[in-house]
């Protein structure tokens, strides 16, 4: 068994056992290769079927949210990533850090069974075993192994936080990236077509939207109550397959996680159809990022987000008068 | 049994929008689902299963009944929907084509919904035999045929390799089939033969697939039993509680109907609803179903209890996109097992 | 463009008259609009405006919904920044709306659609000019339906 599930079920045995946590928010695993799941247990029994491997994408720490209302204390394993939401999740007052022991994961990258798949190499697939760029095939036949980070989500491939920014424990050693930060080229080419270009593109882009708000509900920072889209009272046509209705709920959507956005990529990554709604959100952290100070959601927690503040010299696009315009 | 050259296949789809709206596998930005067809599109018939289901060909996502306006102080109605052009579907797999006929059970009940039975009946399916099933498909759990496409079918097809077989299933099937009698040639022991092997070897992969024999009986005899069971909680802890496994199901099919007022004019529509959503069936009271393991409840219970014991059918086909896009990686497969006793 | 094409397109701008939603905060655009009218200065019937108590309650969402039911242009018009009423709201609605501004011209729609002006109480003239230039850059861009919902209708 891979070294840091062993850990990881040593650890939770440990914690549940001496009481630090009353439960743990990990994965399991599925039948299929492609199967690891998050799961919350309490049962000491449960911790040896915990699982870390390479398709444990799903960030646990939005589940904190309603788990923390019924537990007072709980343990929950995260990635690098997964610890920026955390961390901005405690920013937004919606989880009482103090109560939360996280077991810090080191990530290499997860894999994508899509292009696992593509690639034709699903067929009699047992299992998937990653350290660090091989990744090893193993099937009903045989054993393949690959070098490299072709199978990996498009997410991760621009990773800039592999290693936790928080953690009561640290799994596993630091993983060491050497990825050229490429962090906003795809913004740049979008901000580069003429205008009426970019209105045909992204209408195209949100047409293809089915309203499935899967995109809206994995973000661990959409974190609202009662979301607008689910008002009635809003007069939001929010199941209306009608394009403003869809440029709508997008522009908003993006635009209401500006600044807490952490540019996990989860919204592209469950869009069952494909829009490139990581775009969207780049394209605000560029902003901010130009025009506010560099803004890394989050890995400080002292620090207002960028909406919640502001500076009287702010750069101020609207004032006529520094503009040459007319008084 | 007929048979098409796949050299030909081009010249068939140019004859058949001719006379038809045809819809095809299409591909676009990697996603392929079944789209209108026009020259120059990037077919894909090779893709095991569109990403979409299509179910949206006969019950759109959104669909408007009435227009509304007032004129002059008087309020002036317009009835729309429906669909009167006939079109052709090439390239569905049985358990979309089966799933067809598990709408039907719904929607041509009555009160038959006029606008449902309107595209049903002008349209043509073509069938396409699975010569690789995957992993994910548990069509045969559900008693559905890989190899020979009869459900909901008007055209069984099956692609053995050089060509494309063409066998009429339906009234409808044999006109198409007779419009088409230049592009579609006789079939010879040979083809015979392959089709055949074909057939056989995708039984043999089928049997290799893991899910080919869910135990459901235990779950569809024991309703109350189920109805109370303590799995539901846990099972459905990880459900974020998105639309995306009843929007990408085949048979998935509660809709809402609402209305868009303007100033002065005003649509009534229906649309897709989601079981999954806090606002579905929504009253006066709320939503009877508060919590999202009630709401997870109801999507399963329906689909392998209520329906069957309601029309003889379980609401699944086994195509398997709720397992691929579910974004938690839970599913029905998951929760057949659990409920199983697994 | 052929002599065809601009006479229609002439034509059409004719026909063309736009709405502009206006967004006035209640102490300061709001008073200066009332100036711009006790001062008898001119501005557009097109404008429609809609008072708020801060240029900082706007939110995108009335922006979009604005677009959608019918408008052709929306304006947040709010005091200069450092004069808030609430102090710091206006700091808010620059960080906010320069963002959204960004991200509206992203999405291909023009930046001269959308528009924020710092109109105090006493520029009852700057108000006046705001929306006729206003007014002016969208008789311009001529009509459009970017992000209006299909199913809206212009009542006459």
């Amino acid at each position: 068994m891979d070294k840091t599930t062993v850990r990881m079920q040593q650890i939770a045995l440990q914690t549940l056992a001496n009481g630090e946590v009353d439960v743990i928010l990990g994965w399991k695993k599925g039948d299929e290769w492609y199967d690891s799941y998050p799961v919350v247990i309490n049962d000491i029994n449960e911790t040896a079927e915990l699982i870390w491997d390479a398709f444990c994408v799903n960030n646990l720490s939005k589940y904190l949210i309603t788990e923390l209302k019924k537990n007072l204390r709980i343990g929950v394993f995260l990635k690098g990533c997964d610890s920026l939401a955390f961390n901005q999740l405690v920013i937004d007052n919606r989880i009482d850090s103090e109560r939360v022991v996280i077991f810090g994961l080191p990530c290499p990258g997860m894999i994508d069974p899509q292009k696992v798949k593509h690639a034709g190499l699903n067929k009699g697939l047992l299992k998937v075993e990653r350290t660090g760029d091989k990744i090893v095939f193993i099937t009903k036949e045989g054993v393949k192994e690959y070098i490299g980070r072709s199978f990996d989500y498009d997410k991760c491939l621009n990773c800039r936080c592999p290693n936790p920014v928080v953690s009561k424990y640290m799994l596993s050693d630091a993983v060491t990236r050497t990825d050229e930060e490429q962090y906003f080229p795809d913004v740049t080419e979008i901000e580069k077509m003429p205008l009426e270009a970019r209105y045909d593109y992204w209408t195209k882009q949100f047409s293809k939207c089915i309203k499935c708000y899967a995109c809206r509900n994995i973000c661990p920072l959409c974190s609202c109550e009662t979301c607008v889209f689910d008002n009635i009272a809003a007069g939001v046509s929010s199941k209306a397959d009608a394009d403003c209705e869809q440029q709508f709920f997008h522009i908003i959507r993006a635009y209401h996680v500006a600044g807490r956005c952490v540019d996990c990529g989860e919204c592209s990554r469950v869009c069952p159809v494909g829009i490139p709604l990581e775009k969207l959100n780049r394209k605000i952290i560029k902003d901010i990022n130009q025009l506010y100070g560099d803004y890394t959601a989050d890995t400080d927690i002292a620090k207002s987000p960028p909406l919640g503040t502001y500076k009287v010299d702010d750069f101020d696009p609207f004032d006529g008068s520094k503009q040459g315009g007319k008084k | 049994m007929k048979q098409v050259y796949k050299r030909d296949l081009e010249r068939l789809w140019q004859t058949i929008s001719e006379h038809f709206e045809l819809y095809l596998p299409l591909e676009q930005d990697g996603k392929v689902n079944f789209m209108p067809w026009k020259q120059g599109e990037n077919v894909n018939i090779d893709r095991l299963k569109t990403d979409l289901s299509p179910k949206n060909i006969i019950f759109p996502p959104t669909e408007t009944y009435l227009k509304f306006r007032t004129v002059n102080k008087r309020l002036c109605f317009e009835s729309v929907g429906g669909k009167n052009d006939k079109y052709v579907v090439f390239g569905m797999r049985p358990c979309d084509a089966a799933s067809y006929s598990i709408l039907d059970k719904v929607f041509l009940q009555e009160p038959i919904d006029r606008f449902y039975e309107e595209r049903r009946t002008n349209g043509i399916i073509i069938s396409l035999a699975c010569s690789e099933p995957e992993e994910t498909c548990f069509c045969s759990s559900f008693g559905i045929a890989a190899d020979n496409p009869v459900l909901g079918t008007d055209i069984a097809a099956w692609d053995i390799g050089e060509s494309i077989l063409w066998q009429p299933k339906s009234e409808k099937g044999k006109k198409l089939t007779g419009i088409l009698d230049n592009i579609l040639q006789d079939t010879s022991e040979h083809e015979i033969i392959a089709l055949e092997r074909l057939q056989q070897s995708i039984r043999e992969k089928l049997a290799q697939l893991p899910w080919v024999d869910l135990d459901l009986e235990i779950i569809s005899n024991n309703m109350k039993e189920m109805f109370e069971s303590k799995v539901w909680e846990e099972l459905s802890k990880s459900c974020l509680g998105c639309g995306v496994c009843t929007f990408v199901c085949p048979t998935c099919h509660c809709f809402d109907i609402q209305d868009f007022g303007a100033e002065r004019n005003g649509e009534r529509f229906r649309c897709w609803d989601s079981c999954m959503y806090s606002d579905f069936t929504r009253m006066a009271h709320g939503n009877p179903r508060k919590t999202q393991t009630e709401r997870f409840r109801q999507r399963f219970m329906h689909k392998l209890v209520y329906f069957l014991n309601n029309n003889g059918v379980y609401a699944c086909v086994g195509c398997g996109r709720c397992v691929e896009k579910c974004p938690v990686n839970m599913n029905i497969v998951k929760v057949i097992k659990k409920l199983g006793g697994d | 463009m052929s002599l065809k094409l601009e006479e229609k397109a002439i034509s059409s701008k004719q026909q063309f008259e736009p709405l502009i939603v206006a967004f006035c905060c209640n102490w300061c655009s709001y008073a200066g609009a009332d100036l711009a009218g006790t001062s008898r200065l001119n501005y557009p019937a097109n404008i429609k405006i809609i008072k708020v108590p801060c240029s900082c309650r706007v939110s995108p969402n009335f922006v979009l919904r604005a677009f959608q039911r019918g408008a052709d242009g929306v304006i947040i018009a709010g005091c200069h920044p450092g004069d808030c009423h609430y102090s710091t709201g206006n700091y808010f609605t620059r960080r906010r709306f320069t963002l959204f501004a960004n991200l509206l011209e992203y999405v291909g729609i023009e930046r001269e659609k959308f528009k924020i002006e710092w109109i105090s109480a006493a520029e009852g003239n700057k108000f006046a000019t705001v929306m006729n230039e206003m007014l002016d850059s969208i008789n311009k861009l001529g009509p459009s339906r970017k992000l209006r919902d299909g199913r809206w209708i212009r009542q006459q």
